[in-house]
């Protein structure tokens, strides 16, 4: 349980599909979430992200974990990259070897949007005209009171990766 | 009076200008909430962030309502975006 899970530097695909491993496995979902040009309508030129990276590895690996538990597949490995990332960079993958396609795409999804709404990752997007500013979010706080949490945990999410 | 560190991330950090606050408080701030009060009066720029930011000591999120982590630093975690 040792592998990377948070990345400094630009993230290669092909070492997490593990192709050579996993027999038993017909179906291999993959979700590379990859740095867009725009967002709600201005145009992005970089961005950036960081973290607190001892919660946020926690939480991916416990992401990884309880996904393979709950969709019973053998191999789910995820990958968030950090740093300066320009258009086109891949921001995550997911890799999910399951048996059959249904769970390996449940899963991969599933397991994506864990990551996102509850790993302390931040994106700064730097726009055209020089300024900058943090995507709003999702808050992760777990004590919220009924009222406060229905309208802040449960925003509409209008990014997606 | 001894001094609380709070590690400040994302459009908090940017807010306040660095990357830490902090701020002194007595022997009566007892909770993660008394805490964040202190900190509000003293930081009044931060004190509407607060509110969605989740609390974390080391690598655990702590509540509102848990004692004052015994290294007294907490990390603020604003709402979070990645992917």
């Amino acid at each position: 349980m040792s592998h990377e899970v948070l990345s400094h530097t630009p993230v290669a695909v092909e070492p997490l599909l593990e192709l050579d491993a996993h027999p038993e496995c017909g179906g291999l979902a993959l979700f590379v979430g990859t740095v867009r040009d725009h967002h709600e309508g201005r145009q992005v030129r970089h961005l950036k992200y960081t973290a607190h990276e001892p919660l946020a590895a926690k939480v991916i690996r416990d992401v990884e974990h309880a996904t393979r538990e709950r969709y019973g597949v053998p191999y789910v490995r995820i990958v968030h990259r950090l740093g300066d990332l320009s258009i086109g960079d891949v921001a995550i993958a997911c890799v999910v070897r399951a048996p059959h396609r249904a769970e390996a795409f449940d899963a991969c999804r599933y397991a994506v949007d864990a990551v996102k709404h509850g790993a302390p990752i931040w994106k700064e997007e730097f726009y055209a005209d020089g300024s900058s500013a943090f995507v709003e979010g999702c808050c992760i706080r777990d004590d919220l009171d009924a009222p406060a949490a229905t309208s802040h945990r449960h925003h509409s999410h209008t990014s997606h990766g | 009076m001894k001094p609380i560190v709070f590690e400040l991330f994302a459009n908090l950090e940017r807010l306040a200008g660095a990357a830490e606050c902090r701020v002194d408080a007595g022997e009566e701030t007892v909770t993660v909430a008394d805490a964040l009060a202190v900190l509000a009066r003293q930081r009044p720029e931060l004190a509407g962030s607060l509110e969605r930011c989740a609390c974390v000591s080391g690598d655990t999120i702590v509540r509102r309502a848990d004692p004052l982590p015994a290294d007294r630093r907490i990390a603020l975690l604003p709402p979070v975006a990645g992917g």
